[in-house]
């Protein structure tokens, strides 16, 4: 490709051949859309803000994209605690994004936003736990790509073909059962089936799960593990799956995950309740809302519910109820913000920020189910 | 500059002042500044690709990156950066202090003053027991230790066709068809790089007549090898041809 067609183009497609040949692909293929992370003054620094900026200068998009959260809600980031100079510095990444044409929604939960694929589609995702949402449950096919590398996808609408977007990568190598998980547990089902499958698609027998119940398991897989897809079986598959045509059988029983749970329970003092990552459903928010909605606020701590800009314009009622008892937070969450500089002691009921927020967030975290965190917020 | 171990950018360089903060690497608080820097490959977070190009923006960045297998984190931070990378060349055979010269285009690179020389090393084996020999005084390297026949792959000679003629020359042996053979492997020794292509022989008998090159024979067990001050990497030489044979 030569020069004329602008060097943000150039250096997009060296990208992505560069990343095709380390991982064989024969060729690039069309996407439909494109979603980029490093989107945090926390995670990607000042070198990050320059990069942007230079690449904005000529680079536009040219399929559907959209970013990763930001370190801060923009509109309430005075509330929530981030400082004048982070938010500066946030506002030149999130004007850059703008200026290449990406679409404001800063979310990890993009189909829930406003882009929801279909089977079969081929994207350039970058959040882990949309990336193993969006092959496991929605059909799409995405590798999760790196910050720069789905921008590069987003300028080309293309990406190099390797990994999930080929059907022989997407075959389950381990078998998972995971016996009489309570509903509650599910976060930390996925937090065990990480680690226990480090880089193998699992098939995960044993768990009926709704959407959002997808979205907090697949998330926790994506955190602990290497892994951004596993299958389960649909209505309609007749055939149990047998052991046999796995690699491995791994068991999860009851034990395995009381144990795991007790492990992440943490303290008893917090000084932040976070709920909602991956970003919460608009199920989510009203479900919490219904919970809360006879019983009184204790203020005992700080508390965060997290969501995407578009699903928290569509619960109004249920925003309102659970604007008495903290803040709801949008284009931001627990993960990307610079929660160390605000707290020390966080409580959560997402197996993804249990595993985060120790070492990016610098917290003692306490992982608890949702219910037994609306019940110790309110009375 | 050479660091031997996998190096994360994120913590394993100061991107303020381009020094190598990694302590496994061999080459602790040397700067990369203008540097061929060569490493096997990255490792860590994806954030290291912007660590890259903050050592870019800081005017600390080494002057190209030689890997010996490319991952994504260094390869994205270099194309960020414009940081000339090359892959697929073995960076134990380059030593700090080199004068390398890197041309990312054609993806090679060339050692001012290294020598490549090719030579074949046939091992000899009769029941179980390969053949030593020992090296005389007469000859150019390596005198006095033990090896296996070898010498020099000759200007448009195929490494068999050298094979045969060395046995033929060292120790009298008319041989055809290697028991097995394993790809080239190479080691640096002072300024020559040595690129050994490794031959198993089975022979019908243990009589032969050594020529000036050599002082002293000895048949061995490959187990024993350690026990003898030899030509270095033989051991490696003898192992790579026999676990050949058993796959």
């Amino acid at each position: 490709m030569k020069g004329e067609e602008g060097t943000a183009r150039m250096k997009a497609m060296e990208l992505l051949v560069a990343l095709g040949d380390i991982y064989g692909a024969e060729r690039l293929i069309e996407i439909e859309s494109a979603q980029v992370s490093g989107a945090s003054f926390k995670t990607i620094g000042d070198a990050g803000i320059r990069w942007l900026e230079d690449f904005a200068t000529e680079g536009r998009v040219s399929v559907p994209a959209m970013v990763n959260p930001l370190g801060m809600d923009l509109t309430r980031w005075r509330s929530m605690g981030v400082s004048s100079q982070f938010y500066e510095k946030q506002m030149r990444i999130a004007q850059a994004y703008g200026a290449m044409g990406l679409l404001p929604v800063y979310s990890c939960t993009p189909y829930l936003a406003g882009h929801r694929p279909r089977d079969g589609q081929h994207l350039a995702w970058a959040e882990s736990s949309a990336t193993v949402f969006a092959n496991s449950v929605l059909g799409a096919r995405t590798n999760r790509e790196g910050g720069p590398s789905a921008l590069a996808a987003a300028i080309l609408g293309k990406t190099a073909e390797y990994g999930l977007h080929l059907d022989e990568s997407r075959k389950p190598k381990v078998l998972v059962r995971l016996e009489s998980v309570p509903t509650h547990l599910i976060p930390v089902a996925g937090y065990l089936v990480g680690k226990a499958v480090g880089n193998r698609i699992p098939h995960i027998d044993g768990l009926n799960m709704i959407a959002d119940q997808h979205k907090s398991f697949g998330a926790a897989i994506a955190a602990t593990g290497a892994v951004s897809m596993y299958t389960f079986r649909r209505k309609g598959d007749r055939i149990p799956p047998k052991s046999r045509s796995f690699e491995e059988t791994i068991v999860l029983g009851k034990t395995e995950l009381m144990r795991c749970a007790e492990g992440l329970r943490g303290g008893d003092d917090w000084d932040l309740v976070a709920i909602g990552c991956p970003h919460c459903s608009p199920r989510e928010l009203r479900s919490m809302a219904s919970v809360l909605k006879g019983r009184k606020p204790l203020k005992n701590t700080d508390v965060w519910f997290c969501t995407s800009r578009r699903v928290f314009k569509t619960c109004p009622e249920a925003v309102a109820i659970l604007r008495r008892f903290g803040r709801v937070l949008c284009d931001t969450c627990m993960v990307v913000a610079p929660i160390e500089e605000m707290y020390g002691r966080t409580a959560t009921d997402s197996g993804k920020a249990a595993a985060y927020l120790p070492s990016l967030g610098r917290q003692k975290t306490s992982y608890r189910p949702t219910r037994e965190l609306l019940e110790a917020i309110s009375r | 500059m050479v660091c031997n171990t996998p190096l994360s950018f994120l913590g394993g360089v100061d991107t303020s002042t381009g020094e190598i903060l990694d302590p496994e690497c061999g080459s602790r608080g040397l700067a990369v500044q203008g540097r061929v820097l060569c490493f096997p490959h990255g490792k860590g977070s994806t954030v290291g690709s912007y660590a890259i190009y903050q050592l870019k923006l800081n005017r600390k960045a080494p002057a190209a990156i030689v890997n010996t297998v490319a991952e994504p984190i260094v390869a994205t931070g270099a194309i960020m950066s414009e940081i000339p990378m090359i892959d697929g060349v073995d960076t134990s055979l380059i030593e700090n202090g080199d004068n390398v010269f890197v041309d990312a285009d054609s993806g090679t690179i060339e050692l001012d003053g290294v020598l490549e020389r090719h030579v074949v090393t046939c091992i000899l084996r009769h029941k179980g027991d390969v053949l030593l020999l020992q090296r005389s005084n007469e000859v150019g390297s390596y005198r006095g230790r033990w090896a296996g026949v070898s010498g020099y792959i000759e200007e448009g000679e195929s490494d068999l066709a050298a094979a045969r003629r060395e046995a033929s020359e060292e120790v009298g042996l008319r041989l055809t068809k290697p028991s097995a053979r394993t790809t080239p492997q190479s080691f640096r020794s002072g300024d020559t790089v040595w690129v050994v292509h490794p031959f198993l022989f089975d022979v019908p008998s243990r009589r032969i007549s050594i020529d000036w090159e050599h002082d002293e024979h000895k048949w061995v067990n490959p187990t024993e090898l350690r026990k003898y001050n030899t030509v270095p990497g033989l051991e490696a030489v003898v192992k790579g041809l026999l676990d050949g044979l058993i796959r």
